[in-house]
């Protein structure tokens, strides 16, 4: 059956798009978790719908039509919290309802809901494209060469911000760059999960590592251990059984959650 | 000579609530400065505005360069009154901590140099036997040596300090006090502390800074003890810090150096 499984094309290039995002993923969701900015990307697959909406109007690529749009909201929502005081959930939100309205509003605009829209909505991760596996290498490669070049500098400013600035790291610009390389990975995550559930492949492997992890290092390969795994499990699955992938994926990264909690409680960590 | 810090007319506000309003002063090298002033005065933001965490007006320079410009932050070490860091979930050990403090300094790479540099500051506070244990399980107290490691592990020119014995136990914080006095006078480091313990931190301070939104006054210890201007300017709060100053362990602090004491005896 997994002889099988593994012959497909389309799996196969499913399988390699889905484990760089999911590692994409789980890396950015590490820092993103400890900085409590988490959610944010939940307030960028919303705006996602504008980015597809927008697309299935104009007949152009979903996934380069989103990358403007959310990386567009994602500097409105820094701009909120830094120039109007207001607090990251409460501007994610804004950005978010933002995002959702006027996606609603050009597909209705567009004549309804369609087959293709829902597709985005639920991931369809055997529909990558050669060029979209090819866009999430490159983004995984630009987060991994990130994180090993700024390393210390990164964990400071995730650590203590306002330390970090007292060490003449320039913490705002670490932060936009993790939140405009968010907005690119949640773009790039729509077709391996679906809009409704990104947030769940830069949440939960970080969560669930963070329960085991005794070091930092050690935090961020097993978020990408439990990521990838997850896509790989959660394809199988739909596979066998013809359900829905995204779903599977979030569901063994649940899995994942479940067991690290439960070692968590076994060594009294 | 030139000051360590220079801050002139320094405004804050909150919104449209002044928090600090014309503050100028110098700071000279070799000071051991201590900020009081009542609870919302401003003695936080006036430091967090002096290291760039807050966006005051007015001109603030740091080892004669103006803050914008400032690079050099090797020199400055710092320790916050409420650390982020302390409810976190973050793994990451006391001694990795500890070597943040030299980020400034070289950039990523670390050195066997800066290894020892580290181990040297946890050897100064007492934290060395933790080295290797996760940050977070710590207890409050042990946490906060641990940053002051981190604050003095590139052996800064000038420590800034908001509060750092609040969490300290009194054996902690006496070695605290004395490993400050001694950076002090045998290093020359110049240090600013806020503080609200002023009878048993008060013996090593050289000068007070009374922050109430204002700068009320800025000048010598016996200045602040003995000046009955000062004390009828500042009340309460003034008067009851001088007193402890005097009564704080049955002795002044100042000793055979207080006229006050001398006549009274």
């Amino acid at each position: 059956m997994i002889t099988e499984f593994l012959s497909y094309g389309f799996v196969q290039k499913g399988l390699i798009a889905g484990s760089l995002v999911a590692a994409a993923c789980a890396l950015l969701g590490v820092f993103l978790v400890l900085k409590r900015l988490s959610l944010i990307g939940d307030g960028m697959s919303h705006v996602c719908l504008t980015g597809v909406a927008l697309a299935l109007f104009t007949a152009t690529s979903p996934v380069y039509m989103s990358i403007p749009v959310v990386l567009l909201s994602s500097l409105g929502i820094m701009k909120l919290t830094q120039k109007f005081r207001i607090y990251g959930d409460a501007a994610i939100g804004i950005v978010s309802a933002a995002g959702l309205s006027v996606g609603l509003l050009i597909t209705s605009l567009a004549g309804g809901f369609n087959t293709d829209l829902l597709s985005y909505l639920f991931g369809s991760i055997l529909t990558v494209t050669t060029d979209e596996t090819v866009l999430c290498g490159l983004l995984f490669i630009i987060i991994l060469t990130g994180i090993c070049l700024f390393y210390r500098e990164v964990t400071s400013a995730c650590f203590d911000e306002p330390f970090a600035k007292t060490r003449g790291i320039k913490v705002g610009t670490v932060n936009a760059v993790l939140v405009m390389i968010t907005s690119v990975a949640v773009v790039l995550a729509f077709k391996v999960v679906g809009i409704f559930l990104i947030s769940a492949l830069l949440i939960i492997p970080p969560v669930a590592s963070l329960l085991v992890a005794r070091t930092f290092k050690q935090v961020l390969c097993l978020a990408v251990v439990f990521g990838v795994l997850s896509v790989w499990g959660g394809i199988y699955i739909s596979f066998v059984w013809d359900i829905p992938s995204g779903a599977c994926v979030i569901l063994m990264n649940l899995l994942f959650l479940l067991g690290s909690y439960t070692y968590n409680k076994i060594m009294g960590k | 000579m030139s000051g360590i810090i220079k801050a002139q007319n320094v405004n804050f506000a909150y919104t449209r609530t002044p928090v600090l309003e014309n503050i100028s002063f110098e700071i000279q090298p070799g000071d051991y400065v201590g900020i009081i002033g009542p609870n919302g005065g401003g003695k936080t933001t006036l430091l967090k505005v002096m290291l760039g965490l807050e966006k005051g007006k007015g001109s603030i320079e740091l080892f004669g360069t103006p803050l914008p410009q400032f690079q050099e932050w090797h020199k400055i070490g710092y320790l916050a009154q409420k650390s982020p860091v302390s409810q976190s979930r973050f793994p990451i050990s006391a001694q990795e901590v500890v070597l943040m403090g030299l980020l400034g300094r070289r950039g990523s790479r670390i050195s066997v140099g800066e290894l020892k540099q580290v181990y040297e500051a946890m050897q100064q506070t007492n934290t060395r036997e933790y080295a290797d244990r996760i940050f977070n399980d710590l207890s409050i107290g042990q946490q906060q040596r641990v940053l002051l490691a981190r604050a003095l592990v590139s052996h800064p020119q000038l420590l800034i300090l908001d509060e750092p014995s609040t969490a300290l136990d009194a054996s902690s914080r006496e070695l605290f006090f004395n490993l400050l006095g001694n950076l002090n006078k045998k290093q020359g480091v110049t240090i600013l502390l806020i503080t609200h313990d002023t009878g048993e931190v008060g013996k090593y301070i050289s000068k007070f800074m009374y922050i109430d939104k204002t700068l009320v006054f800025f000048g010598t210890k016996p200045e602040f003890c003995h000046s009955k201007a000062v004390a009828e300017k500042l009340g309460a709060f003034a008067q009851h810090t001088i007193d402890h100053l005097h009564n704080h362990h049955g002795h002044c602090p100042l000793g055979a150096d207080c006229e006050e004491c001398a006549h009274d005896h």
